[in-house]
């Protein structure tokens, strides 16, 4: 042990180590004192290069270790089991880089979360996540819990705003992940490894994205003498169409808490709920929206309404709210915080549920929650120097999590699985989901040394566990073994491999199974077994393609291609079915396009759930009727399903203003490629039980499973949308769209585009100039507030603007634009958006080839999509998309070829080298798909 | 009631007040030594942890880390702020150094020293105004600020060194013009009509009456100004704070009885500070007494009477005055006990500013300790200066050429800072400042 101490000292200092046990002492818990483990020794290291340096010790030593921020959290997630090591990140606070044209923030993990909002504040920015510990909880904490707060309603929680993290693993390894949903390429394994609890690896550095503080606020508070009258509002505000930035309830035993401390902000002490709801956006169309909240929130019986009059009585209503959990120490000696999300429109029955329970054991239940997401706080009062006290909280506290759960809900919203709720998981998920799950954690750390005892059940102090893991992990790797890498060229094995493009071209000899026409009439046999004669056809020659009408006809295929050895390649509508590299091998497609049923819609909710085959047009029109829709425009000509769109994982034009498929999937069902079928998520909007798998089959390719059924986050329908049209020299517009950037205004969708794109769809456009697309959705005053604001800025430029009311069918024809042939190149490129102006430049002048090519770009955030017809000279275009993705690389950035002719796609890798991040994705797919079935070959 | 279980009562007595640490962590980074060391056994909720690990008997009382970390607080009390469970750190910590303050074993030569000088002198209004009074004729005949040139205490030691420092940085301001020592307030200006008549008795403290006379003088002559009848009595001595932080809560109840005793001649008459330790502990001496059958009742209502200048005032209200004649940008630092202890942050600041026309620019952190913390510069010089530079670079942030704070303890630590990095920033009171104004305004006369 001494020895092993001194080790850690030589990398980081002596200062820099505890190992007295004394001095341990504080470290063995965090902000859930209930469980207590005092670890061997705490280890604060100052740079990514020292944790790489203490982790790679730690594995040649087999010592276990847990990453431990401010130690906030509440489900005793850093807390260090079985003797293992703290890995303190309290010494690294810096913040790197604050770049206001970007929006963005690079800060090491160990930073405050609160200080990055103070940093920015200056520049007029925010980090929007705001969980109640802010002001002491750190941004490697937010990043291990995906912390929610306050403003996740109207925002999204930390998975939402982080664009990339250097990662430690297991090891030492470093890695960079960065988001994929607006253009790069590669699995989501940053969008999985936020919320994976410290079980993945270490945080070190995180960019961050920043966002304009809102232009104008309101707060409102209510107070109600019926708590359920106060839930009550909540749903009808929801489905009402309003987004409150914040929508937060106290019932009475809270509110006279905090009264009596120094965070008290004058609530009325006999009221028996409160609602804290905030409003923000512009100043235009805010009151209007305000009043109509107001109405409601008086239609169910506030008492009172009141508005903050300034920022310092705000501040001081949200240091109340915020206060809450620290108030409990008032109200008794011990409180058990729990952490449950149920569907909005079930609240007044949880929220009846938790009094009964409370009553039903003889102890006191205190709410303050996350209204407007279902996430409930219920504090369970008790005093643990009586040991029958503590027994009973136990029993209630499941008690309650089970109602929830039954009601649709999840076991944690915000606070993290850990330690504490690791035995509730199995209420929510089964052996399989788990298992899943378990692959997933094993491909990111294969020695089982990062935080163990957290999150899944059977790893709790279990070495057996943990041992036929690790057995199971040696032989799917000796199944594997003659794999190709993901980043290694997938041609060597398969050099004259067929393209599905080129129907005719494929030799059979590279089928093993079904390479003789025999075998090729069994499986069509097996497979009209299955779904039906009707439903298998040979579309896509020489696969069959079949299309079964539920999930179990879809396993049912999957079983058998697993056990014939035949390749799978999942497709939805088949609009992009040659996306990435040339499959190696596809012996069966299988279609989702008659798994299209709607399954569910509660408009109080926000929420519905589809089949994967469910077009996103016809989602979107049975959606109408309520008010709502699920806000993406992705590439497409209007026929793409769901699954597709979630299995590309590609953002439209309107991820702008409501982000790409990774920020709306909440849940999913999904067949393994061995016919297993495994849930992720639920259908609450806020939930962070177990690590989100959805976020890995996002953008998949189909590579990793075959997505059977999605659950989406909702928005309503904006009562107007408009977009400005302005048309000038590239110079100008350039110019302009800077300063409408500054404005911060808050366009949905921000796009230049090429001339000939412009007059393709009848934007008048002269030679040599662009068009700037500017698009606005919301209420009659908002729209036209800013819609008017770019006119004038465009009029100061004396660039000359139309405004288009009739937008939809504009911005169709720009999604649709990649989809036109089939034979057309196409390619996108994601650089900072800084560098995008001179990207652009370096593409359309210096390559000859895409001179006269059409093209779009996201002046929001960097994002480029090219097509172009002139592929006949293939040279050329390999040697120009080799150049190009050279520059993308060195600007930080990258270029995927979406489509492309065969001797394209056979020359240049569809995806780019993955550096680093290549080997987890091999990791991942031979720990979720062992024998290689489901699209081999596509990364 | 025996000291022994004092803590353990203490813990016990939050927890059945329902103050009790919810180990939320919400104090962390209001707390200057976590945020400068990241080490949870340097933040309030890990040490309330190892003083209740004390109390359970998991952590021996004699434990190396629970002196340690004890010691290296500040008791700025920041985190009673920041608390939403509204625990008393401030007592807590008390009784936990006394708990040290019992143990014989494993002192230090600083520990003895500072015990020493506490029970020796301290308690000796005597001697200890011999000791001011030679510290005041090294500083005044400039050895102090020669000998600080010579660089050889440097060589000797940082904390000797930042000693002197401390000393010299009291000595008043030579660039600006003060009012002088003799100077008093015209009688027409004393007996104006348009100010209500009051009474007030002031207490001079020890530091400030051996090292800031003149901070006495102009808070005398700024309470006249406003028509308050002003008497310090003369049996006062210190009111203690230095004893109850290191834990000698004896030697603090020793002293509080006898200021309570010196001011007890009027309880309608308001006890006047213009120290925020001194205040702050004024405050505490109900809590200090309150198992004293003789004296809780008269430590509460003396307790009760406490104003620091800057509530005085407002009670008063301020006579307009004019404008200082050298227009300076001026800045605030709040003292912590003044602010966290006392609550009168805002009156303090609140007095500077009625000064017309001042140039103000507030100070980043200003609510942030700076480290002085009595004598805690001298004991944890290492941790303290750490605390001090992330202070001085606000105020260099700020580019003031002035530092208004309302603590003889926190100018002299940002003094001695200023004057270690060769910074030339006046350090003042925020009294001093009106009381310039005043003078500027005529309202003063040279005697006769």
């Amino acid at each position: 042990m001494d020895s092993v101490i001194k080790n850690f000292q030589a990398i980081v200092g002596r200062d820099n180590v505890l190992s007295e046990p004394d001095e341990l002492l504080v470290y063995e818990c965090d902000g859930l004192p209930q469980h207590k483990h005092r670890p061997r020794a705490v280890i604060f290291p100052r740079s990514t290069e020292e944790v790489s340096e203490v982790m790679r010790m730690l594995a040649r030593e087999r010592i276990p270790f847990s990453p431990r921020g401010a130690g906030t959290g509440l489900s005793g997630g850093a807390l260090a089991l079985g003797e293992g090591v703290v890995i303190e990140l309290a010494r690294m606070r810096r913040l790197l880089k604050l770049d206001a044209e970007n929006r963005l923030a690079v800060v090491e993990t160990g930073i405050v979360n609160s200080h990055v909002s103070r940093a920015a504040a200056p520049l007029n920015l925010h980090y929007v996540p705001d969980p109640s510990s802010q002001p002491t909880c750190t941004i490697g904490g937010n990043l291990a819990e995906n912390s929610g707060g306050i403003h996740c309603l109207k925002y999204g929680v930390t998975v939402d705003h982080v664009m990339a993290a250097r990662v430690v693993l297991s090891g030492g390894e470093v890695v960079d992940l960065e988001e994929t949903g607006t253009g790069l390429p590669g699995y989501d394994l940053l969008g999985v490894f936020i919320g994976s609890e410290g079980t993945f690896g270490i945080a070190t550095e995180a960019t961050l994205r920043l966002v304009p503080l809102p232009q104008s606020v309101r707060t409102l508070l209510a107070d109600f003498t019926d708590v359920m009258d106060a839930s009550r509002a909540v749903s009808e505000i929801i489905a009402a169409g309003i987004v409150p930035a914040a929508l937060e309830m106290m019932d009475g035993a809270i509110i006279r808490a905090i009264e009596s401390t120094t965070f008290s902000a004058g609530i009325p002490q006999d009221a028996e709920a409160a609602l804290l709801l905030e409003l923000d956006g512009l100043e235009a169309g805010l009151g209007e929206e305000a009043e109509r909240a107001e109405a409601i929130l008086r239609k169910h019986g506030a008492r009172a309404v009141r508005r903050a009059k300034d920022e310092a009585e705000r501040k001081r209503l949200w240091a109340a709210r915020k206060g809450a959990f620290g108030v409990m120490g008032r109200i008794s000696p011990d409180t058990m915080i729990q952490d449950a999300v149920v569907p909005r429109s079930r609240l007044p029955e949880i929220l009846a549920a938790s009094y009964r329970i409370g009553t039903k054991y003889g102890l006191r239940v205190a709410n303050v929650f996350h209204a407007g997401d279902g996430n409930l706080h219920p504090f369970i009062c008790f005093d643990s120097r009586h040991p029958d006290e503590v027994l009973r909280v136990k029993e209630a506290g499941r008690e309650l999590m089970e109602t929830c759960v039954r009601a649709g809900g999840s076991i944690t919203g915000e606070h993290g699985v850990g330690l504490d709720k690791s035995d509730y998981l199995p209420l929510i998920f089964n052996a399989d989901d788990m298992d899943a799950m378990l692959r997933v954690r094993a491909a990111f750390d294969p020695t089982g040394l990062c935080n163990p005892g957290k999150i899944i059940p059977t790893l709790r102090g279990c070495g057996e566990a943990q041992t036929r893991r690790r057995g199971e992990k040696e032989r799917s790797r000796l199944v594997l073994s003659p794999c190709p890498r993901v980043s290694a060229s997938p041609r060597l094995f398969f050099p004259a491999s067929p393209r599905l493009s080129s129907a005719s071209a494929r030799p059979s000899s590279n089928i093993e199974s079904s390479s003789s026409k025999s075998n090729l009439d069994a499986m069509r046999r097996t497979l009209c077994g299955i779904a039906g004669e009707e439903n298998v056809n040979n579309e896509v020659e020489p696969s069959l393609v079949v299309s079964p009408s539920s999930a179990d006809e879809a396993c049912e295929v999957l079983k058998f291609a697993a056990l014939e050895g035949l390749t799978v390649m999942p497709a939805g509508a088949m609009s992009w079915p040659y996306a990435g590299n040339p499959l190696r091998r596809c012996d069966i497609i299988i279609s989702a396009r008659r798994m299209n049923r709607i399954i569910e819609h509660e408009p109080a909710d926000l929420i519905a759930v589809a089949e994967a085959g469910a077009r996103l047009s016809d989602l979107n029109e049975r959606l109408n009727g309520s008010g709502q829709w699920l806000a993406l425009d992705p590439p497409g000509d209007a026929n793409e399903t769901v699954g597709g769109v979630a299995a590309t994982g590609l953002a439209g034009a309107l991820s702008v203003g409501y982000g790409s498929p990774r920020n709306h999937v909440i849940g999913m069902r999904v067949a393994l490629a061995d016919g297993r079928v495994i849930k992720s998520g639920g259908r609450v909007v806020k939930n962070v039980a177990g690590y989100d798998l959805c976020k890995l089959f996002i953008g998949s390719y189909g590579t990793l499973g075959l997505i059977l059924e999605l659950a989406f986050k909702l928005r309503p329908r904006p009562a107007r949308t408009a977009t400005v049209i302005l048309s000038a020299e590239q110079a100008a517009l350039w110019q302009c769209s800077r300063s409408i950037l500054a404005a911060h205004l808050l366009p949905v969708a921000f796009e230049i585009v090429s001339e000939n794109l412009a007059q393709s769809f009848g934007v008048e456009a002269e030679a040599n100039s662009r068009a700037l697309l500017v698009r606005f959705a919301g209420n009659e005053e908002a729209v036209s507030y800013q819609t008017m604001k770019v006119r004038e800025l465009a009029g100061r430029e004396r660039i000359f603007s139309v405004v288009e009311t009739d937008d939809e069918k504009l911005w169709r024809m720009i999604a649709a634009m990649p989809m036109k042939d089939k034979q057309h190149l196409v390619w996108r490129v994601k650089v900072r958006l800084t560098d995008l102006r001179a990207f652009i430049d370096e593409a359309m002048k210096k390559e000859a080839l895409f001179s006269n090519a059409r093209w779009h770009a996201c002046v929001a955030d960097g994002r480029l999509r090219v097509a172009s017809t002139e592929t006949n000279e293939v040279e050329a275009a390999i040697a120009s998309l080799t150049r190009l993705r050279n520059t993308a690389k060195k600007l930080g950035g990258a270029l995927v070829i979406e489509q492309a002719p065969t001797e394209i796609k056979n020359a240049v890798d569809a995806w780019g080298a993955l550096g680093a991040k290549a080997e987890l994705m091999r990791r991942i797919k031979a720990e979720l798909d062992p024998k290689n079935i489901l699209s081999p070959g596509r990364f | 009631m025996t000291s022994t279980s004092q803590l353990g009562s203490l813990l016990a007595a939050e927890e059945d007040k329902l103050l009790a640490c919810v180990h939320c962590g919400l104090c962390l980074e209001a707390c200057p030594t976590y945020v400068a060391t990241g080490d949870e056994n340097d933040s309030p909720r890990g040490r309330i942890y190892l003083m209740r690990a004390v109390e359970e008997g998991r952590l021996e009382r004699t434990s190396r880390t629970f002196e340690r970390h004890l010691n290296r607080c500040l008791g700025c009390r920041a985190c009673e702020m920041a608390c939403p469970a509204g625990v008393q750190y401030g007592q807590l910590l008390e009784a936990g150094r006394a708990e040290l303050f019992r143990t014989k074993e494993r002192r230090g030569w600083t520990n003895r020293t500072l015990r020493f000088v506490l029970r020796h002198v301290w308690l000796h209004p005597k001697r200890l105004r011999m000791a001011f009074g030679f510290a005041r004729i090294l500083r005044d005949m400039g050895i102090v600020r020669l000998l600080i040139k010579s660089r050889v205490p440097r060589m000797i030691s940082g904390r000797a060194e930042f000693a002197l420092a401390l000393l010299e940085s009291s000595s008043s301001d030579k660039l600006t013009k003060s009012v002088g020592a003799q100077q008093s307030v015209k009688a027409t200006r004393r007996e104006a009509h348009d100010v209500r008549q009051s009474k007030a008795l002031l207490f001079t403290g020890c530091v400030t009456e051996g090292l800031f006379a003149r901070v006495n003088r102009a808070t005398r002559r700024v309470l006249e100004v406003n028509g308050c009848k002003v008497n310090a009595p003369e049996e006062q001595v210190c009111c203690g704070a230095l004893h109850a932080h290191a834990g000698d809560l004896e030697g603090a109840r020793h002293l509080a009885r006898r200021n309570i005793v010196a001011f007890d001649n009027d309880e309608e008459i308001a006890i006047v500070t213009n120290a925020g330790g001194c205040g702050a502990m004024f405050l505490s001496y109900e809590h200090l007494l309150a198992d004293d059958p003789e004296f809780s009742e008269r430590a509460r209502k003396f307790s009760a009477r406490v104003r620091d200048i800057g509530q005085q005032l407002e009670t008063t209200g301020v006579r307009a005055s004019s404008a200082l004649v050298d227009e300076k940008l001026t800045t605030y630092d709040t003292s912590c006990h003044l602010l966290y202890g006392q609550r009168a942050a805002d009156a303090s600041l609140k007095l500077m500013l009625s000064v017309p026309d001042i140039r103000f620019v507030p100070l980043v952190g200003s609510e942030v300790c700076c480290g002085g913390a009595g004598v805690y510069n001298l004991l944890e010089t290492e941790l303290s200066s750490r605390v001090l530079d992330e202070k001085l670079n606000h105020v260099e942030e700020t580019k003031a050429e002035t530092i208004a704070t309302g603590n003889p303890g926190c100018h002299m630590q940002i003094g001695a800072g200023l004057l270690l990095k060769e910074k030339k920033v006046r350090v003042c009171h925020p009294v001093e400042l009106l009381d310039e104004s005043y003078e500027r305004a005529g309202f003063y006369e040279k005697p006769k």
